[in-house]
């Protein structure tokens, strides 16, 4: 129960004599005010008196010899990491890891404005490897999310800069943030840094299809290589929140398949050669599945429709049709597994795909109006069909629970 | 939610497949720390080592420059540089297999009677010299069927502080460049073409 709930509707509790003044007071002091609000503080006073000292800096720069300004990179960037461990050290976790985190974004200004002092630009590609490398250590040694959190970013601008400025990807830093940041997540799961982690990679691997010129449906091999280290991860909340980012990917993906696919004139920018795809998705397909089985969560295998290579269609129509049916029993198997988890974070889920897919084949498909009807006839039948179903399983399986009590 | 506090174990009933990562003890941490620091401090002072090393004691040579379309070559603190070895006829290839983008390459280059270099040929690996002559390591951005377009790394010049305008009021530029002997390059100087180099 949260402090806010208790004080707003506590008092309506003691009106209406349902608890005493005292009862309410000492239910307050069982949830303390959080002090993280409090903790913020320091931490921005401290980023205003940096910005001030970064801009009287600054204004300065040209003006300053060059061994004044290495001294003031090297100065500041020291300086924090030793204000930051100190604070930690006294217990001040906020404020000491806001300041280590000052020291590595100052890591990464010292890289630039050196290489910008001496004109190396050539340099810049194992300059921010380097930063990157940094944060994945500073994120080792003080394990902390907000570092972890920093690292991704800093990876992400990294690839970033290199693909975009510099003509060049750097398999370092992809490789680096996929060990680094993916074994540490791994060994110390946890959800947030799970989908901090899932859509690091997926940019990287996004930037490396375009830099490689291939059809952009390569991009659902290391996508879907990030959904199975999900299956592998013990730890649920951490797996499926790593899991999250790829199969968002995945299901906007179809459902732009279902949009214009219809067309039929693009679809083969999406066609990659056939076999090398398949045996290559199909690779990941088997250590997903091996993983889920292994974990026991071979009922999430039909997240697996949404990676159906519908594209390789080339009907027109017949496609758009076929990725609305995937749509369909997608959000259906969403539905399905939520009722059976008896999760209802997931049964609001499943609805709105299942909404808005209804919504997409009906102002998409230009049918006839008898042939639209039909479709949604069928759609409607199932539908209801699993529900009976759902519920019959859900009645037998309570009355059953209910009759082997005593 | 807060960042810091992140000590979640893993959930109860599948035991995990690697132990939970505890935190280090702090004089392990700290030993890290410093190391790391010590690291960055170093790199840092490699960047400036290396650019003040090429500097003083790389070959120099100059090179001109070609109009940048747009012609708003001011970018920011830095102008957009063009050379005329940016773009090379593809017959200067002297690969055994045609050229592929993103591969390394090794211009040859030949001071001409203006003192400029222009490009002799094109190598995947480094060639050797004549006294007179210099390699400047660059890499191909692109194929095309008669030329190919190639980067140095030299494409940008943080222009010191009110010098950016003057510059670009001149459509070509002369670059002086200094050449470390273990490869690095570094621009020097920017000069409109006009003003003849010493």
């Amino acid at each position: 129960m949260s402090r806010k709930l208790l004080e707003t509707d506590g008092q309506n509790w003691v009106e209406k004599g349902i608890i005493s003044p005292e009862q309410h007071a000492r239910l307050l002091a069982l949830y303390p005010e959080d002090a993280h609000a409090v903790g913020l503080l320091p931490l921005l006073g401290s980023l205003l008196v940096g910005l001030s000292a970064l801009s009287l800096v600054a204004a300065n720069w040209q003006g300053l010899p060059e061994l004044v300004r290495l001294g003031l990179l090297l100065g500041s960037m020291m300086a924090a990491y030793a204000a930051g461990e100190y604070f930690y050290r006294r217990g001040n976790d906020q404020l000491g890891l806001g300041l280590v985190a000052l020291g590595l974004i100052l890591f990464g200004a010292g890289i630039i404005l050196t290489s910008q002092l001496y004109q190396l630009i050539g340099y810049d590609l194992t300059g921010l490897l380097a930063w990157a490398v940094a944060g994945m250590g500073i994120t080792w040694v003080y394990r902390s999310r907000l570092l972890f959190l920093l690292t991704a970013i800093i990876s992400g601008v990294v690839q970033g800069y290199n693909t975009g400025q510099l003509g060049a990807f750097s398999y370092l830093t992809a490789a680096f943030t996929a060990l680094g940041l993916g074994y540490y997540w791994w060994r110390r799961p946890d959800s947030l840094t799970g989908a901090v982690l899932a859509s690091g990679l997926l940019w990287q691997a996004t930037l490396l299809v375009s830099y490689l010129h291939i059809k952009l449906t390569w991009f659902f091999v290391p996508a879907m290589l990030v959904y199975a280290l999900g299956d592998w991860q013990p730890h649920r909340p951490a797996a499926r929140a790593v899991q999250g980012p790829p199969l968002v990917a995945a299901f906007l993906f179809t459902l732009g398949l279902a949009l214009f696919g219809e067309a039929d004139s693009y679809t083969d920018e999406l066609r990659p050669p056939l076999l090398a795809y398949l045996a290559a998705l199909g690779a990941v397909l088997a250590l997903s599945l091996w993983g889920k089985a292994r974990r026991g969560r071979l009922s999430s295998a039909t997240d697996w429709l949404l990676l159906l290579p519908g594209f390789y269609f080339r009907g027109g129509l017949a496609l758009a049709v076929a990725t609305l049916v995937v749509l369909y029993a997608y959000s259906g198997a969403v539905l399905a597994r939520a009722q059976q988890e008896h999760n209802p974070d997931r049964v609001t889920l499943g609805t709105v795909l299942f909404v808005i897919t209804t919504a997409v084949a009906y102002f998409k498909l230009t049918w006839g109006f008898l042939d639209k009807s039909l479709f949604f006839l069928v759609g409607g039948l199932l539908l209801l069909g699993l529900w009976w179903y759902l519920r019959r399983t859900a009645a037998r399986s309570a009355s059953s629970s209910a009759s082997t009590r005593p | 939610m807060s960042f810091v506090s992140d000590s979640v174990p893993a959930s109860p009933g599948t035991p995990p497949l690697a132990p939970f990562l505890p935190d280090l003890p702090e004089p392990t941490r700290r030993r890290w720390l410093r190391w790391l620091v010590l690291a960055q401090v170093l790199f840092v002072l490699g960047v400036a080592a290396s650019g003040y090393a090429t500097g003083a004691w790389g070959r120099t040579i100059w090179l001109r420059t070609t109009p940048v379309d747009p012609r708003d070559l001011l970018y920011g603190d830095y102008v957009t540089l063009a050379y005329t070895i940016s773009q090379v006829p593809g017959h200067l290839w002297r690969g055994a297999q045609p050229a592929r983008r993103n591969q390394a390459a090794y211009v040859l280059l030949q001071p001409g009677s203006d003192g400029t270099c222009s490009a002799v040929g094109i190598y995947p690996e480094k060639p050797a010299p004549t006294p007179t002559q210099a390699v400047l390591r660059g890499s191909v951005q692109q194929v095309w069927r008669r030329s190919l377009t190639l980067r140095y790394g030299l494409e940008r010049y943080y222009v010191p502080e009110g010098s950016g305008k003057k510059l670009e009021r001149h459509p070509r530029l002369q670059v002086q460049v200094r050449i470390a002997p273990w490869g690095q390059a570094r621009i020097t100087q920017v000069v409109p073409d006009s003003a003849a180099h010493e």
